[in-house]
């Protein structure tokens, strides 16, 4: 059962990393394949932009592998709607 | 008795080509690389600047691996791929104890633009209302040294110098006393700059000193300066420790020369360059009839070329007149920040090829600018030392003086 959620976190992960996504699992800790508290943060921005949610500094700490980052997305869009994007012209992205 | 100080390692990418061999070689035939604008949309804000000198083909993904290349602004990335290929020619085996004493001096006038640019077109344009979190250390302007030093693993005193297109020559002129004076074994030093954004552009072309064709440094129609970027560093040590190691050595550093005009911001003086190119001279304990070539400023604005002239005659009085003068900004743009470390580059090739660049695009003879300027073709000529001229907005002028050996 494809997960989209997932699959645009590990895409995008992916994508920080310049590393094919087959690499990357669920179970997959951050810290072991050399994610660093830079990669997270431009992951974190990217995610923010792309499920337009804005993740608390407090639920960064806890991350340790992909699935704490599919969990915590999922959790922040059940909680809220979508933010809607500041001003009144469309985002170009 | 201070040390005397050798350049025995140069990394360059600019305009002209991704590495030394591609400068020399461009620099050599006069080949310019002045070319239409690419990759810059200024259709929404009407940009008038048509042509520059890029850096083209450049792919940062053949430098940096993992994602790195996403951590680093252009300028940055300019500084460590320079810094890489000068620590590949100079030959050294670094030792953790020379790790500890090597020094990072760059310059750069105004750090990562595209960073910064891009974060406000997100917030303002695109109405994001988040900019990417690295915005701040791609931006800072000690970026490039920071870069240099996680890469190559040095440890020794690094610091970053702004001194808007005189940076770079008051980065390698820094480090050459830090090297002479024993505060360091070992410097890379240069400059670096990218700032090929819509916001820069627009901001250039405010100032109405960019050509709008190409540059022409003291030619008569000259009508402005074309703007560059890239990036240049270059291994300083101590002479007796090239020679224990048998390095090659490219031509010894032997004088700067600093002053402030207190002036004008944008006008420059005779006096102020004048008395920076004597001090470089006089640290350098060159009389003036020893030089035999001067990388000009040349910047081909009508301000600074008959000022930078006039200055070049009031120090060198009849010497003038034999004196090769070039300004190499004809070539490879004029790239702010890295603009001293590229033309210092360019001046080695004239120690120690023995030919002089050209000024390319040269077409008439201006009155108010009388020297020899090299014009359009390079020309074969032994001289045994030389200055390197860089003078910025806001009236910092920096000299390098080189001698070959």
């Amino acid at each position: 059962m494809p997960d989209p959620v997932a699959e645009k976190v590990i895409a995008t992960l992916a994508s920080v990393k310049r590393i094919p996504a087959e690499s990357i699992t669920l179970e997959t800790n951050l810290q072991e394949m050399g994610i660093d508290s830079l990669d997270v943060f431009s992951l974190l921005f990217e995610l923010e932009n792309a499920f337009k949610i804005s993740i608390p500094d407090d639920d960064v700490r806890s991350i340790k592998t992909v699935n704490d980052i599919v969990e915590g997305v999922k959790k922040l869009l059940a909680a809220a709607p979508p933010e809607t994007s500041m001003g009144s012209t469309s985002p170009a992205s | 008795m201070p040390r005397r100080v050798v350049i025995t390692g140069v990394g360059i990418i600019s305009a002209l080509g991704h590495d030394l061999a591609e400068n020399w070689d461009a620099l050599c035939q006069g080949r310019s690389a002045i070319r239409p604008l690419e990759g810059v949309d200024g259709s929404r804000v009407n940009l008038k600047i048509q042509n520059a000198a890029q850096v083209r083909g450049f792919d940062p993904l053949k430098h940096f691996e993992g994602g790195k290349d996403a951590q680093l602004d252009r300028f940055a990335q300019f500084s460590v791929v320079a810094a890489r290929q000068a620590f590949r020619d100079c030959g050294i085996d670094l030792t953790a104890e020379l790790r500890e004493q090597t020094a990072i001096i760059c310059g750069s006038a105004v750090g990562g633009q595209s960073a910064i640019e891009a974060g406000f077109e997100d917030l303002w344009v695109n109405g994001r209302g988040r900019v990417h979190p690295l915005t701040i250390p791609k931006t800072m302007a000690n970026a490039g040294a920071s870069h240099i030093a996680m890469d190559l693993g040095l440890c020794g005193p690094a610091f970053t110098v702004s001194t808007a297109c005189s940076s770079a020559n008051h980065a390698i002129g820094s480090a050459f006393r830090m090297v002479r004076d024993g505060e360091a074994e070992m410097a890379v030093t240069g400059g670096s700059e990218a700032f090929f954004t819509v916001g820069m552009l627009k901001a250039w072309e405010a100032m109405r000193v960019i050509s709008p064709d190409t540059c022409r440094p003291f030619s008569k129609d000259r009508k402005g300066m074309i703007l560059g970027e890239g990036g240049a560093m270059m291994i300083l040590e101590p002479l007796e420790a090239a020679k224990a190691r048998g390095a090659r050595i490219y031509a010894e550093v032997c004088g700067f020369g600093m002053t402030a005009d207190a002036h004008h911001l944008t006008q420059p003086t005779v006096e102020g360059p004048a008395r920076a190119m004597v001090a470089a001279l006089r640290e350098a304990g060159l009389a003036p009839e020893e030089i035999g070539y001067i990388n000009a400023h040349g910047t081909g604005t009508p301000g600074n070329d008959p000022i930078e002239s006039r200055a070049i005659r009031a120090v060198f009085a009849a010497h003038a007149d034999k004196l090769g003068v070039s300004s190499t900004k004809s070539l490879h743009g004029h790239a702010l920040g890295a603009a001293g470390a590229l033309e210092a580059i360019a001046t080695l090739l004239a120690l120690c090829k023995g030919v002089l660049p050209p000024t390319a695009n040269f077409t008439e003879r201006d009155p108010e600018c009388d020297l020899d300027y090299i014009p359009n073709q390079s020309r074969p000529a032994q001289v045994g030392a030389a200055l390197s001229n860089s003078f910025a907005f806001g009236g910092l002028n920096a000299v390098l003086a080189f001698r070959s050996l």
